[in-house]
């Protein structure tokens, strides 16, 4: 990102990724290798733009960290500001390490709540072109959204909506001015089970990449290096 | 789609992946015996009656999906497979909608491990005068290709033969020349981008669609034919991100010292920043035809190569 260098007439590349990891016991075996993955990704992504010859004018990273309100809303949800690299990796790097397995209760997780926080992010709307790109690495199910014994948690965030149709406006598509995302710059990438409600969003949602996991089995039969490659193919 | 599903009697046989591609997944499948190349694409969803959203909301994404239909198939009229020089040109077999999602499937290609700049003349002004009949084609179709790479250009050696022939693949970001879509949805390669198409994007100096024409395939051309003689792109000043940024500054691209006068003079012409003033695809064809090696009578491969690409009568 050479901006001191920066010419009038390159294309003013934008990219914002948010990364939305389930931290919860279950996700042990997996999340080191998430947190390694993530931890390499600031290096990897600048050298795949470059090779193909999308030079990155912005690139800012968040971290969005979740777990389940109905079993401990105090860390439940833990979010990042945008992180901008290179100027804030070290920040990146803290707030990647700290991440560490607990909690979570029951089988499924507050994945939705997560996926709506990280749709509400102040995204970049500047700049000639912009990829706005949210990951999500889980081995659960999510809970339905509007469920009681999460919605009652102290922490809850006011901006989830009741429900996934209403979280589906949110969403959006070309022809929907309700959207909380500029539709040719959004992309969701899923890395989860095919169970409720990961496999239903792909059908539905427009711009999404479902990568399918066995259930209980955490992400194992994705190689970390083919998870960084597809983000890097998905900008 | 995933490994080992069946989408319309086509068995996906490899995991599906996006890698080279930004806006969908591709596979390998394979139906009644044949490979095919399956691409599965992110946008648009088609709405099932009991999907997310309201009905009205429905009734504007199906029509939506009408409009992306219409988009293939008046590219299909254009290009049509029984063209008599679309042979080399990788077109659909299949375009249909399965599920809440859209697919198109291709003949599937073994592209060869080859380097364009390391093949014998001969061989290599084969395959250079494969693509370039195959962008005659789509010029005269008036299209636009629109994403002219590397990538979408597949080096494939004919059973038997020792000579290579160019497949002209993924015709997704072509449009009407003069006709391309909006500034925020067009397809394109940053780096084999020509000029007019950076402004475009950029919405520099009012630049309208109506400037995005044939020619803007032709600097890409000029940029993949010095990589497939030399076996680099031009140079540029390492402060661009890109040759068309540097040519929109008034820098000029370096070409190799090695290349001939004549392509030297082709090529200075193709990549300037003017696209009125480059050359049209029959110039670069002139050229080709002009500097074909004669053929070694010895070394003549008892396969017949269809230059053209013409499908044979």
């Amino acid at each position: 990102m050479p901006s001191d260098q920066q010419n009038r007439t390159d294309l003013d590349y934008a990219v914002d990724i948010v990364l939305c990891v389930d931290a919860t016991l279950s996700m042990k075996p997996t999340l080191d290798n998430v947190k390694h993955s993530a931890l390499s990704f600031p290096g990897r992504l600048v050298q795949e733009m470059a090779t193909k010859g999308r030079g990155i004018r912005s690139l800012r990273l968040k971290v969005i960290a979740f777990r389940d309100f109905g079993d401990r809303a105090e860390d439940a949800l833990v979010e990042s500001q945008f992180l901008r690299i290179p100027a804030q990796v070290d920040e990146f790097e803290r707030t990647v390490s700290a991440l560490g397995p607990d909690g979570g209760g029951d089988a499924p997780e507050s994945g939705l709540e997560a996926l709506a926080v990280a749709m509400h992010s102040d995204w970049e709307t500047g700049l000639d072109r912009r990829r706005h790109v949210i990951v999500m690495f889980t081995d659960a199910p999510a809970h339905r959204l509007g469920d009681p014994r999460q919605t009652r948690a102290r922490t809850y965030p006011q901006s989830v909506p009741g429900s996934l149709d209403e979280l589906f406006a949110l969403w959006g598509h070309a022809q929907n001015r309700g959207s909380l995302m500029e539709n040719s710059a959004k992309r969701l990438l899923i890395f989860a089970p095919e169970e409720y409600p990961w496999a239903d969003i792909a059908d539905d949602w427009n711009n999404t990449l479902f990568f399918p996991s066995t259930a209980g089995e955490g992400l194992e039969e994705w190689e970390m290096d083919e998870i960084i490659a597809t983000i890097a193919s998905s900008l | 789609m995933k490994l080992g599903e069946v989408v319309k009697g086509y068995e996906i046989i490899t995991r599906p992946s996006n890698a080279n591609a930004g806006k969908c997944l591709w596979a390998f499948a394979r139906k009644e015996g044949a490979d095919f190349f399956v691409k599965e694409y992110l946008d648009p969803k088609r709405p099932r009656p009991d999907s997310m959203g309201t009905v009205s909301d429905k009734k504007r994404r199906l029509a939506e999906c009408r409009r992306f239909e219409l988009h293939h198939e008046k590219l299909s009229r254009l290009l049509r497979a029984d063209h008599l020089h679309a042979g080399n040109i990788v077109l659909a077999k299949d375009f249909f909608a399965h599920g809440t999602r859209y697919y198109k499937v291709t003949d599937r290609i073994d592209a060869a491990d080859a380097t364009p700049a390391e093949l014998s003349p001969e061989d290599r002004n084969v395959l250079l005068h494969t693509l370039c009949e195959s962008i005659a084609l789509l010029h005269e179709c008036g299209m636009v290709h629109g994403d002219l790479k590397p990538e979408n250009v597949l080096l494939h050696r004919p059973e038997g033969s020792d000579l290579h022939i160019a497949k002209l693949i993924d015709f997704d970001d072509a449009y009407l020349s003069g006709e391309p879509p909006a500034a925020d949805t067009i397809g394109g390669n940053p780096y084999y981008g020509a000029p007019e198409w950076l402004s475009y994007l950029r919405g520099d100096n009012g630049i309208r669609g109506e400037q995005l024409t044939t020619a803007v395939d032709l600097f890409a051309l000029g940029l993949l034919i010095h990589s497939y003689l030399i076996g680099t792109a031009p140079g540029f000043p390492v402060r661009f991100d890109s040759p068309a940024a540097a040519v929109l500054a008034g820098e000029a691209l370096e070409l190799d010292p090695k290349l001939t006068s004549d392509w030297t003079a082709l090529l200075a012409s193709l990549i300037q920043v003017d696209p009125a003033k480059r050359p049209r695809i029959g110039e670069v064809l002139s050229l080709l035809n002009s500097a074909r090696p004669p053929v070694r009578r010895a070394a003549r491969s008892r396969v017949r190569i269809n230059l053209t690409g013409r499908v044979p009568v």
